[in-house]
């Protein structure tokens, strides 16, 4: 009951909103930010009564809803979706804050647009039925469509349209493979009761993994992702880079790794060097970039490539690391999209050359650029650096793939202080140019926006155990089924009885160590 | 000897044959406002609608005249989507001929007549009964996409209808006449019987493939599609919804009740023609509505290629099958005439703005226009939570059921195809500014009453498919 309250909370939010969109601007805002902050302190009840002892499905709903096509209303959440679902309620309040005086026209359509797209977001990751979490995914794609076609810049047509088929185009896969998986299920859409070794599996990982790869977006899979960043509005690239992305990286450790074990051992290579490809071709275009948003966008591309990474180490450390990252990148690059919007919004232009200097004028906006940018480069001591440590740490001892990959893995972070430091000192040191001069600094409502994300920036790189914590036993049992012997098949049941679940020693004792590691 | 007639179960054509007579007589007389006569098609279609979905729940099924007339869930189940159509048709039609001064008389009369042969269709058991519904209901059509006599276009639009319409007629009594020579019977039943999988005459193989091009055109299937466009663009907007919706509904069924119950024998023989006409016929539909500006014309090639998903559920020739071309054509029929009234709503005053580049700024404009247009277009894309996508679903899944893979991957491809050009009119209604100011013609009451049917409709189907599934799956024969 909860889980619905927190998924269809922001709904009521939108209803609310046409019913009173007749009270003026301020009315709408002061709604859609109750409704979000309110969902937020819910969501929090779900971090509270949270088991992390186990790995089975919590806050579990199970209502009829569709008999004939054997489909149910089901959902819940696990250590892999916690996390997510909390980051996406975390998020959305402060985007909302963050839009408070950039929305010129359409105002109660941008505000339930992103409610809206709130509910899709939550009811993908709480959904454990696969026709349940098809309609999540695609409805999701309504509210951002308009949120970058209507909202956006300059050529934000041809961007929301190319988002708009990209995802189309991969899900239509998807459906294929789900409508195939319910067959083999008994005719029946259940998550939780699906268990292989499934026929064509192989085909079915595909199916399921393009979708996904064009969500997270995997090379070459990403070139909709920065038309789709640079246009949409600042909160519109935000929610882009915080949550949706993490939908694909969701989908792969949910569907592709614990349901095709062998199909996914068998691409294992070919995805790899796609992830270190990302991450190192990302990495050198965001170099390049003479537009801030831009560069952005592709350190998304060698981020989301680094988690990809991880995911595919089958090592607990690895996973865990990429369960992490997925939040980490999500609070930093969501932050670095809310600064750039900020300086936008002053400047009217994201170009680097327009910059310079710019820490005499705006001391507090260059210090939290400077956090968030330590952050997104992975300095020790905040958020970047466990999860980047972990996922490398992990792939280099988890024995899935050549250590080779995890070196030029490693070159993608020497690469990130590259282009974020030198993109950090073109636009905050130097002279200042006139035209800048009379920027003003942060005002309260922008700094109430950064510093909820700045907590939990140094909170995660301090202490990461609050949040590892909850994820390790839904890792493991991700991780049992990944490196079951084929001669084993697989075991049946998505984890729903710890005993069956006995990690096998070597792995435990290194996912320990190096969890021990990246606390220190 | 006196023939036993059980009325009870005709009563949904009875009703419907007694509101033709009502308006027909209603009509000579001039002190009444003809705007009634639309009135007492919506109530007459009511009734029917009403007694329809009372004989489907309590199982009033059966044969009659001599097993020509078969009354059972299938036709009951078209009996719907037929009335359904006729009364929204009507509803979107009131305001469109009121302010164009039309003649209504007759309009009315043709559609009722027209809603009469489609239910003899549906419930034929015979392949001339099916004929004479099939004739009944195209001759009412050929005069209702002519029925705007001064403008040439919709002249045109009548004559190439009729004149194409009457070659796919012939195509089909030649098929009957084909299998009869090779069943040596055309009742249905008695077909079933003799084609066995040691008689397959070369005669019957050849009627079959008659009967699927002259059911190709009447339903508009690639390569059989040509007149669909340029009939839907020339004829009254109203009957472009209407030819697009209950017509195709009605062809499909009779499609359905011949291959599946007839011919079921020769499936080894059809399935495969069918395949790769749901393919076909889906993919260019798609690709060419790309490319309109004309929003009529889209609309006409997206009917096109809806008739290929509906493909899909014969193609599968399962019981899954069969129930999901049923669910897909009333959700289609529903989203068809609700886009097409959204497209009459958005009438100028000196005329209709029919290209969609006129539609620009419409969100800001006409909100409650929009509002409509998007959900209906959204629906036909087949985005969640509407009707459009669950009946998509429906039909994928009962083609993997049969192993379908190919298809069903051709399928979803095209619907990402679709959602582009669906969406390039949302795109223009929200996102584009208007290059010249048009003046809107004010909302009709009838109109939005009818929009807001289909539009409750798309959103119920779409959040509680069950109630129309469950009676779906109910009304295999």
């Amino acid at each position: 009951m909860l889980l619905s309250i927190v998924i269809f909370l922001p709904l009521l939010g939108v209803i609310a909103i046409a019913l009173l969109r007749g009270l003026g601007a301020t009315a709408v805002k002061g709604i859609a930010l109750v409704i979000g902050l309110l969902t937020f302190v819910i969501s929090l009840g779900l971090y509270t009564g949270f088991n992390a002892d186990t790995a089975t499905f919590q806050y579990v709903t199970q209502k009829s809803w569709i008999p004939g096509l054997g489909t149910s209303y089901h959902i819940g959440i696990d250590g892999i979706s916690l996390w997510l679902v909390l980051l996406t309620t975390f998020l959305t309040p402060i985007c909302i804050l963050a839009a408070w005086n950039s929305v010129e026209k359409g105002l109660s359509g941008f505000m339930m647009s992103l409610l809206a797209l709130e509910t899709g977001m939550l009811g993908v990751f709480c959904s454990l039925d696969l026709f349940l979490f098809f309609v999540f995914w695609e409805s999701m794609l309504i509210p951002m469509y308009f949120l970058i076609g209507v909202w956006g810049g300059e050529r934000r047509i041809y961007a929301t349209v190319k988002f708009v088929l990209y995802t189309m185009a991969g899900s239509a896969l998807m459906l294929v493979g789900i409508l195939a998986l319910y067959f083999q299920n008994d005719n029946s859409f259940d998550f939780t009761t699906l268990s292989g070794p499934f026929e064509h599996s192989h085909l079915l990982f595909l199916a399921f993994f393009i979708a996904f790869a064009i969500k997270v977006p995997l090379f070459p899979f990403h070139t909709w992702l920065p038309d789709a960043h640079v246009e949409a509005p600042t909160v519109g690239s935000v929610i882009l880079a915080g949550v949706l992305l993490k939908m694909g990286t969701y989908g792969i450790i949910r569907f592709c790794l614990p349901l095709f074990p062998d199909a996914a051992d068998k691409y294992t290579p070919l995805i790899v060097t796609l992830a270190v490809i990302g991450i190192i071709y990302g990495a050198l275009v965001a170099m390049v970039q003479p537009d801030l948003k831009k560069l952005v966008a592709y350190s998304s591309v060698s981020h989301l490539g680094f988690v990809v990474l991880g995911l595919f180490s089958k090592d607990p450390a690895g996973i865990q690391g990429s369960m992490l990252q997925m939040v980490n990148h999500g609070l930093s690059t969501g932050a670095l999209f809310l600064l750039v919007g900020m300086i936008y919004e002053r400047r009217h232009s994201r170009m680097i050359v327009d910059f310079g200097g710019l820490s005499k004028r705006m001391p507090i906006f260059a210090t939290i650029f400077m956090i968030v940018t330590l952050s997104s480069i992975g300095l020790p001591g905040l958020n970047g650096f466990v999860g980047e440590y972990m996922i490398l740490a992990g792939s280099f001892v988890g024995q899935a793939f050549s250590k080779v990959y995890v070196v030029f893995a490693t070159a993608g972070v020497i690469l990130a202080a590259v282009y974020m430091l030198w993109m950090f000192q073109r636009v905050m040191f130097g002279t200042l140019d006139k035209t800048n001069e009379g920027l003003p600094d942060l005002n309260a409502r922008e700094i109430v926006v950064m510093l909820p994300i700045l907590l939990f920036i140094v909170w995660i790189g301090v202490y990461p155990k609050t949040f590892l914590s909850k994820i390790e036993k839904s890792v493991e049992v991700v991780v049992t089924k990944v490196q079951a012997e084929p001669s084993m098949g697989h075991l049946e049941n998505p984890g729903m009885q710890d005993s069956r679940f006995a990690l096998r020693e070597t792995p435990r004792a290194q996912h320990e160590k190096i969890e021990k590691e990246a606390q220190q | 000897m006196p023939i036993e007639i059980n009325w009870q179960l005709l009563m949904p054509e009875l009703v419907i044959a007694l509101t033709l007579i009502i308006v027909l007589v209603f009509d000579l007389f001039d002190a009444i406002s003809k705007t009634v006569l639309g009135w007492m098609t919506i109530v007459g279609a009511g009734i029917a609608l009403w007694v329809s979905i009372q004989m489907h729940y309590t199982g009033t099924v059966g044969v009659e005249f001599n097993d020509m007339f078969k009354v059972d869930n299938f036709s009951l189940f078209f009996n719907i989507i037929f009335l359904v159509s006729t009364i929204l048709v009507t509803l979107i039609s009131m305001s469109y001929l009121d302010r164009g001064g039309r003649k209504q008389g007759p309009y009315y009369l043709l559609i009722l007549l027209a809603t009469l042969g489609m239910m003899l269709m549906a419930a034929g058991n015979e392949l001339i009964i099916v004929f004479l519904g099939l004739e009944l209901m195209s001759l009412s059509l050929y005069v209702l996409a002519g029925y705007f006599r001064e403008s040439p276009a919709s002249s045109e639009a009548g004559m190439k209808y009729l004149l194409l319409g009457a070659f796919a007629s012939a195509f089909f009594l030649y098929g009957i006449a084909l299998i009869y020579g090779g069943a040596g019977t055309t009742s249905i039943p008695a077909i079933a019987e003799a084609v066995t999988a040691e008689n397959k005459s070369p005669l019957l193989l050849a009627g079959m493939f008659l009967l699927v091009v002259g059911f190709g055109f009447k339903v508009a299937i690639v390569p059989f599609h040509q007149w669909a466009p340029d009939v839907y663009e020339g004829a009254p907007t109203t009957i472009a919804a209407f030819i697009s919706a209950g017509p195709k509904a009605a062809g499909f069924a009779a499609f359905l009740r011949i291959f599946m119950e007839a011919l079921p024998t020769l499936q080894v023989e059809w399935s495969g023609v069918l395949i790769l006409l749901a393919m076909l016929t889906m993919t260019v539909g798609n690709i060419i509505a790309i490319s309109q500006t004309n929003i009529k014309r889209m609309l006409a090639y997206s009917s096109i290629a809806h008739a290929g998903y509906v493909l899909i559920g014969l193609a599968a020739a399962n019981n899954d099958g069969i129930s999901s071309a049923m669910l897909y054509l009333l959700i289609y029929c529903v989203m068809n005439i609700g886009a097409f009234g959204a497209v009459i709503l958005a009438k100028t005053e000196d005329g209709e703005s029919l290209l969609i580049s006129d539609y620009a700024g419409l969100g800001t404009r006409k909100p409650l226009l929009a509002m409509f247009m998007t959900v209906m277009l959204l629906s036909l894309a087949g985005f969640p939570p509407t009707a459009g996508f669950v009946g998509k679903l429906y039909l994928f899944k009962a083609a993997i059921g049969s192993e379908l893979y190919l298809l069903v991957i051709v399928g979803a491809i095209n619907t990402a195809i679709s959602a582009f050009y669906y969406l390039r009119v949302v795109v223009t209604m929200y996102m584009r500014e208007p290059e010249e100011e048009l003046e809107f013609s004010p909302y009709a009451s009838t109109l939005v009453i009818g929009l807001v049917i289909a539009a409750i409709g798309v959103f119920l189907i779409g959040i509680l498919p069950s109630l129309m599934l469950t009676p779906a799956q109910n009304s295999v024969f």
